[in-house]
């Protein structure tokens, strides 16, 4: 339990630390120690991960008092790889904040870690309320982040601030009413008591509702292409391969765990059509969306559906792959969207304008860019062998073994269909020769060799993707 | 077995013979022609001599098999088995003539880099999807082919070539989806084995055969987009806005190859051809074949523009091959499978020439070409043989594929078919003999000619655009001539079809 | 049990009609009084189900600290954004 502690209490103790120094220290120091940070906390939480392969799960009771009462810490298979995940990505956005052109303000050092040390408490904890604190701090963190961009961010800031304000309170107004109803916080002493009542389901419409609107699931999505579009380009892919994760693992808790096994299986058809939804509404929007930012951050809406589909899917069957494929389509996401984020930035930068047209003749202005922007694009169709294909593959088997589930296959179908056309109408642009406007020839080598590394890790996370449904397979549920 | 052992490795080198040149062409700058050539030419020399070791080993009964763990019961598995080396022979013997042609072709114009960096790309995928051991390997060579042939066809960049360039990724983007699921529904009833000569799918029991049906059709709609079976066809006439090279390399090699390939894997080493016939399977496509080839030439001779002519000419030809699988038949399943190579020799020669006559006279319709015998003889001889082959002449390649498929068509009982192929075989002499004709005997229209001279160009035209068109044009000839020796295309193929109806 | 159930009712009147002013209501500062109010309802709710028992539940009151907290320094981070805004839009 101990390297997972640390994994989570590095980035909290730095983000303090930063935010005690002052600005002149921040400037200076800042993004080197953020670094150090992130890669210390990946290994900490590689060692963690090491450990649950031996006994799959430990757990610590903070501040010393009983079970029920006492703040409960665990750790498992999954809550190690999200660990690690999240260490990685952050590490990922920090070298891209420190060593591209597109640096940060120096403000955005303390809250990335903190950002990074919210996020582990999130996969760590393991009792309701602890989970709305973390929940309400990921909030704040996000909204301070995106007011780095100045005042054209502030807008969206403040309405991304106000409605995850309601939506933590719709979830803590849940929490007391479960905690009326069962006298219990604790998530695994909740499961298995919690009954088919109207009480309980109140409860849980009223924390679903929060949560979805928290991750920007479909149909609670508005806020989040103006909020995501607008941030700076570290900030977006922080926000958008990270923050979002967070209320889908609470909510994953939630259904699986705490929900009614019987209510569960009812609600499981009703996410996944959700999904589906998603991802066509989520995709069209994307299609037609006239700057660059907002189609990869509409993208993310989208791809949200796949992980609706297979958290449904989950609920409605209980079957444990649906398990695997819904982990594994959130690492994949994570990578690509970051390295989506990145490049859109750069090549914004190098172009000079926000708009798609912008992409006309990417591929000589910003090569490298563009080819990240293009691998990573082609793991969110789910291109081969990419971790989008992974994860994708690991969905279809289940939905593919009976003709009656063939429908749910038809609905990935489509979400492939409609991905593979927003992704690709940047990249045709792209090849376009006749157009190209001379803005700015010079492409910064780093930011956009930066933006490839986490595209080279997705796909080169299918080749190790043995390991991972290993992992997820079998310290998950 | 021990990775290391070379036997394992040589399916590895023979990819990455092309990948690490691919690689490298796009690291290095603009200028640097001399080492860029170098590149390409070495990486194909190579190619071709590790091919060549490999055939010798395999006749020998040599195993040549690497695996990586991938999926769940798919691993990743390169293997060179009878099939693999026939498709990879001819992309490796056809790789080096379009590499020297390009070469030739793009000389002095811009962005080389980009277009030898996914030139090369385009080889290996090819050559992955030949060596690919299971269904989910092909796949994966599959969609990387898509995607690396995507920047080939909108190299010029102009709006006709965006155009072409999203009418084709919609149709193979598409196509591959409906791929995917064919083979992620075969793979959640029978996991993903190697492919297995006579099929995996053993004494096929009645059980499901819904989901066998529907993950048939799924994998065959997927592959026919590539192979250009009707009504999957319009982005294959479409894409002759890429550079000629590139067109004789998709028509003749790579894409269309690797769909028509895609359909022989699994017909044969899938399903195998009787559980394919017991599901009722093989009529259908054997209808969707017969269709596509009369179709096709009926648009053939439609067309004014000399490659737009050759383009749907293809959508007709390919389907040969699609034929002879679909017949179930042995000596069919020869016509067929050595088609494979006859089509991919005659094809690319006639690109080459189509292109010879674009770059140095700037003829691009068919009127155009009259007389055009006499001012480029070498030319229009190659591009004779092609046509002629592609007609049926004896002794040429194509004559030999037909006289299989006939034959076969008796051997099963499906005579009807040899009004198709007679049909055919008319309607090609239609739209070939005028062109021929034309180029040979019409009254030459010279000043509508644009000559391009070469610096220092002795013969026609610049020498590394004729030489790879008259090689490949003297490969066709050849391999119909001595089509009886044991080297020949035909009878390395009848060694496959012994070993796929008699397992 | 009546009066426990009278807060309970309050409380959760107050989260409706925030909720109903956050949907509602287009001015940036009413919504964020309207969360606010939101939250006050949540935090009645809690209280009163801390007298549900004849013993108060000390859980119920350590939470209502925790989120009166969290609600206060959220507000702040709302109005100080919202000052700025108005500010940058009367400048520009």
């Amino acid at each position: 339990m101990n390297p997972a502690l640390s994994s989570m209490a590095l980035p909290l103790l730095a983000g303090l630390l930063l935010l005690l120094a002052g600005p002149g220290l921040m400037r200076r120091w800042g993004g080197t120690l953020t670094l150090i940070v992130s890669v210390a906390s990946g290994l900490a939480a590689w060692m963690a991960l090491q450990s649950t392969l031996d006994s799959s799960r430990q757990e610590a009771l903070l501040g010393g008092w009983e079970e029920g009462l006492a703040i409960r810490l665990e750790l498992t298979a999954l809550s190690a790889l999200l660990l690690l995940f999240t260490a990685l990505i952050h590490g990922l956005v920090a070298l891209y904040a420190q060593f591209s052109r597109h640096g940060v303000s120096h403000a955005y050092w303390p809250l990335s870690c903190l950002l990074h040390g919210t996020l582990a408490a999130l996969w760590l904890s393991g009792d309701l309320f602890n989970l709305y604190v973390t929940l309400e701090l990921l909030g704040l963190v996000s909204v301070a982040l995106l007011t780095q961009s100045g005042p054209r961010a502030w807008r969206p800031a403040l309405n991304y601030l106000v409605l995850s304000l309601a939506a933590s309170l719709c979830y803590l107004l849940g929490v007391a009413i479960l905690y009326g109803q069962y006298g219990l916080l604790d998530i695994e002493l909740l499961s298995g008591v919690t009954e088919n009542d109207a009480v309980t389901r109140l409860a849980l419409v009223l924390m679903t509702g929060g949560l979805m609107l928290k991750a920007a699931m479909w149909p609670l999505h508005g806020w989040l292409p103006a909020a995501h579009a607008s941030a700076p380009t570290a900030v977006s892919a922080l926000l958008s391969a990270l923050v979002v994760k967070g209320p889908l693992f609470i909510l994953w808790r939630l259904w699986s765990e705490v929900a009614p096994a019987d209510l569960a299986i009812q609600a499981g058809p009703l996410f996944a059509a959700a999904g589906i939804a998603a991802l066509i509404g989520g995709g069209y929007a994307s299609l037609r969306s006239p700057y660059i930012k907002t189609l990869v951050a509409y993208s993310t809406v989208a791809q949200m559906g796949y992980a609706m589909m297979a958290l449904g899917l989950l609920l409605f069957w209980q079957h444990p792959q649906m398990h695997v494929a819904l982990w594994l389509f959130v690492i994949a996401h994570g990578l690509a969207k970051a390295s989506l984020f990145m490049a859109a930035g750069e090549i914004q930068h190098t172009v000079g304008t926000t708009r798609i047209s912008g992409l006309r003749g990417a591929t000589q202005t910003a090569p490298i860019a563009m080819f990240a922007f293009a691998v990573a694009g082609g793991s969110l169709i789910g291109l081969p062998p990419s971790g989008g294909f992974l994860s994708k593959w690991v969905l279809l088997g289940p939905l593919l073994n009976d003709p009656w589930n063939w429908p749910w296959a038809a609905g990935v179908f489509l979400g492939t269909l409609v991905s593979a056309a927003y992704v690709f109408r940047a990249v045709i642009m792209a090849f376009d020769r006749v157009h190209i406007k001379r803005v700015n020839l010079n492409p910064d080598h780093t930011a956009q060799w930066l933006a490839m590394l986490p595209a080279l890790l997705v796909w080169a996370m299918a080749l190790s993707g043995n390991w991972l449904v290993q992992w997820l397979a079998g310290g998950g549920i | 077995m021990n990775p290391l052992q070379w036997g394992a490795l040589l399916p590895l080198l023979i990819m990455l013979s092309s990948l690490i040149p691919g690689l490298l062409i796009f690291a290095i700058r603009e200028n640097q022609q001399t080492l860029r050539t170098s590149l390409n030419l070495g990486g194909a020399t190579i190619k071709l001599l590790l091919v060549g070791l490999m055939l010798w080993g395999v006749s020998q009964g040599q195993e040549f098999r690497f695996e990586l763990p991938f999926l769940e019961r798919a691993p990743l598995v390169l293997h060179g088995d009878a099939l693999s080396l026939q498709f990879i022979t001819l992309s490796a013997v056809l790789w080096l003539a379009t590499t020297v042609y390009a070469i030739g072709y793009l000389e002095d114009s811009p962005l080389r880099a980009r277009f030898f960096g996914y030139f090369s790309l385009c080889v290996s995928a090819t050559v992955g999807v030949a060596l690919a051991g299971n269904l989910v390997t092909f796949l994966l060579f599959y969609e990387l082919l898509t995607l690396a042939t995507f920047p080939l066809v909108v190299h010029r960049g102009t709006p006709e070539a965006i155009r072409a360039g999203r009418v084709y990724l919609i149709y193979t983007l598409a196509g591959g989806t409906v791929l995917l699921m064919g083979i992620a529904l075969l793979h959640s009833l029978y996991g993903t084995p190697d492919f297995t000569p006579g099929g995996y799918l053993g004494d096929f029991s009645g059980d499901g055969s819904l989901a066998l049906r529907v993950a048939f059709l799924a994998m065959i709609a997927g592959l026919g987009v590539k192979a250009a079976l009707v009504p999957l066809h319009s982005w294959l006439p479409r894409a002759m806005v890429a550079p000629a090279p590139v067109s004789a390399l998709l028509h003749a090699v790579a894409v269309v190859k690797a769909g028509a390939f895609g359909i022989i894997r699994v017909v044969y080493d899938v399903y195998g051809v009787t559980t394919a016939t017991q599901l009722s399977l093989t009529p259908v496509l054997l209808v969707l074949a017969c269709i596509t080839i009369i179709y096709g030439s009926l648009r053939a001779l439609q067309q004014t523009d000399l490659k737009k002519r050759l383009a749907y000419s293809t959508v007709s030809q390919v389907s040969y091959i699609t034929l002879g699988v679909a017949l179930a038949g042995p000596l069919a399943a020869v016509g067929g499978v050595v088609h494979l190579i006859h089509q991919g020799l005659m094809k690319i020669t006639l690109f080459f020439c189509a292109g010879i006559f674009a770059e140095t006279l700037g003829i691009h319709s068919i009127r155009e070409l009259s007389g055009v015998g006499r001012r480029m003889p070498w030319t229009m001889a190659a591009f004779t043989v092609g046509g002629l082959g592609m007609i049926g002449i004896p002794p040429l390649a194509g004559f030999i594929s037909k006289w299989y498929l006939g034959v076969g068509a008796l051997e099963v009982g499906q005579d009807w078919i040899l009004l198709v192929l007679l049909s055919s075989g008319l309607l090609n002499a239609a739209y070939f003999l005028p062109v021929i004709y034309r180029g040979w005997f019409g009254k030459p229209d010279r000043e509508h000619w644009k000559r391009r001279i070469w610096p220092g160009q002795r013969l026609e035209t610049h020498w590394m655009l004729l030489v790879p068109a008259v090689f490949t044009a003297l490969l066709a000839v050849l391999s119909g001539l001595f089509a009886a020796s044991p080297a020949s295309p035909l009878s390395w193929t009848e060694l496959i079809i012994v070993t796929e109806f008699d397992p | 049990m009546t009066i426990v159930t009278a807060y309970l009712l309050a409380g959760l009147a107050l989260f409706l009609i925030g909720l109903h002013g956050l949907l509602t209501l287009q001015s940036m500062l009413r919504r964020i009084m309207a969360v606010n109010l939101m939250g006050s309802g949540v935090f009645l709710v809690l209280t009163a189900l801390a007298a549900r028992l004849p013993e108060t539940d000390p859980v119920l009151h350590a939470l209502v600290v925790t989120g009166l907290v969290v609600s206060i320094s959220a507000t702040a981070l709302a109005l100080r954004l919202h000052g700025a805004l108005e500010r940058h839009r009367e400048d520009g």
